[in-house]
């Protein structure tokens, strides 16, 4: 394929040059390591497709922000950060507003929510349901380490730390999963 | 109070995660190598550090859903439109040589669309296949062998890969498949050279007719496990829906994991992946 030999750098070039249909080749090779990312910090798949859609939406409104001689990589990731941030302020914002929370219930808002939730969580095994049950910054490590195959230097970038300070946390990470997945 | 076991203990845990890694400085590793049968808690540890590293490399990714992709496209659609007219064509920083037009315009981009595009594809082959005069088996010449009749199993496979000196030709390899038995007995091997041909013969239209030949033969177990161990060397997207609607059809469970991996294979094309996604739906 033609598309596959060119850099993810100069496809988003094109992209930030209005060449908009240059997105498509990223999007081919980014929307499911996206997904699969925002997937295990939420845990919900379906909010995970708009949280990823939501990614590749900024792409296009922030195209001018981006530098070419920044890994493209290091970018979107940063992006979809930013995204799962804005999700989780959200979601705690309703929260602290005064809801009735039996009435959601009763309207199926929250319902409906607990329901992808455990279709994750009945679909996945064991491990996932650890993963789920570590504190978010070490699964997010663990999630860009083990799963999007980050190097500790990539992390650290990411995370605005060491590689070495990123490689500590992600085997302290290691070791509060093995305590849960372990755990009888 | 902290013996001096207990602080070994406690300063080499916190080095096991990365022990198990072989990320350790020399050094390091040495003294957590030489500290390991001494202490059963940290040879647990180890165990299950080692069990849990590779869960985590087992785990499969996540899929999203393939409505993703089209409202991925309807939203790029939408950008595009409100896009300044003219364009500017001037090149870019680094002008990609790609220029990747949507194969599916959003606004009807319907993936049964798709899928029923491809079923019907099939289906057309299918049919011209049958449709096709078969016939003059004596005045065959290609299947004919002097030494056996064309309709063994031995003939068959020597004729479909040329083995008897002669270079047998795509559509001679189809009239072939096509005219092979419709019955088989119990160990048949008729049913083997035909899965041969489906999985090695370099034609995708020999290889669509072989699964047509096979379906014939459903009755008989190696089918099924042949079919479903072949969804995993297929390349061409129609021979991967005609065994995917075939696994579905003959209710292959055993077909599920292979589904599942052709479901997330990246070099798959959607309609295809779409496909064995929906077949995993069926048979689970």
């Amino acid at each position: 394929m033609t598309t596959t030999s060119t850099s993810d750098e100069a496809l988003m070039a094109a992209v930030r040059a209005d060449d908009l249909d240059q997105l498509v080749p990223l999007f081919e090779r980014y929307h499911g390591p996206l997904f699969n990312y925002l997937t295990r910090l939420t845990n919900d798949r379906e909010t995970s497709e708009d949280l990823t859609q939501t990614v590749f939406e900024r792409i296009l409104k922030y195209r001018s922000s981006y530098q070419p001689t920044q890994p493209f990589k290091a970018w979107v990731y940063q992006m979809a950060r930013n995204v799962h941030a804005d999700y989780w302020q959200r979601r705690e914002k309703l929260r602290a507003a005064d809801v009735d929370v039996e009435e959601v219930e009763r309207t199926g808002g929250l319902r409906g929510a607990a329901v992808s939730q455990m279709r994750v969580s009945t679909c996945a095994d064991d491990l996932h349901e650890a993963l789920a049950m570590l504190p978010a910054p070490q699964r997010e490590i663990l999630v860009l380490n083990r799963f999007q195959g980050f190097g500790y230097e990539e992390i650290g970038q990411l995370l605005g730390c060491t590689a070495e300070a990123a490689r500590v946390k992600a085997h302290r990470a290691l070791q509060a999963l093995r305590k849960i997945y372990f755990a009888t | 109070m902290k013996t001096p076991e207990l602080s070994a203990y406690h300063e080499l845990e916190a080095l096991l995660p990365a022990y198990v890694e072989h990320c350790l400085p020399a050094a390091e590793a040495d003294r957590v190598a030489a500290h390991l049968p001494t202490c059963p808690a940290c040879q647990l540890q180890v165990t299950q550090l080692r069990a849990l590293t590779n869960d985590l490399d087992a785990a499969l990714p996540e899929v999203p859903r393939t409505a993703l992709r089209a409202n991925f496209m309807a939203m790029l659609e939408e950008q595009k439109a409100l896009l300044p007219t003219a364009v500017p064509s001037a090149p870019a920083p680094a002008q990609p040589e790609a220029k990747v037009v949507s194969m599916w315009p959003t606004a009807v981009a319907n993936n049964w669309m798709r899928i029923a595009a491809s079923i019907m594809l099939i289906a057309a082959g299918v049919f011209l296949g049958r449709q096709l005069p078969w016939g003059g088996r004596s005045t065959d010449g290609v299947a004919t062998t002097s030494e056996a009749d064309k309709n063994t199993p031995y003939a068959l496979a020597q004729a479909l890969t040329g083995d008897n000196g002669r270079t047998v030709s795509a559509s001679d390899r189809i009239r072939l498949v096509t005219n092979s038995p419709k019955e088989s007995e119990p160990g048949d091997p008729t049913v083997q050279v035909l899965l041969n041909t489906l999985n090695f013969d370099p034609n995708p239209n020999v290889r669509l007719a072989a699964c047509e030949a096979l379906y014939r033969l459903r009755d008989d177990p190696r089918v099924r496990e042949g079919l479903a161990n072949s969804l995993p060397i297929q390349t061409d997207p129609n021979v991967q829906i005609a065994l995917i609607d075939m696994v579905v059809s003959m209710r292959v469970r055993r077909a599920v994991p292979q589904l599942e991996r052709l479901a997330k294979r990246p070099d798959a094309l959607p309609v295809v992946r779409a496909q064995a996604e929906a077949g995993i739906g069926k048979l689970i």
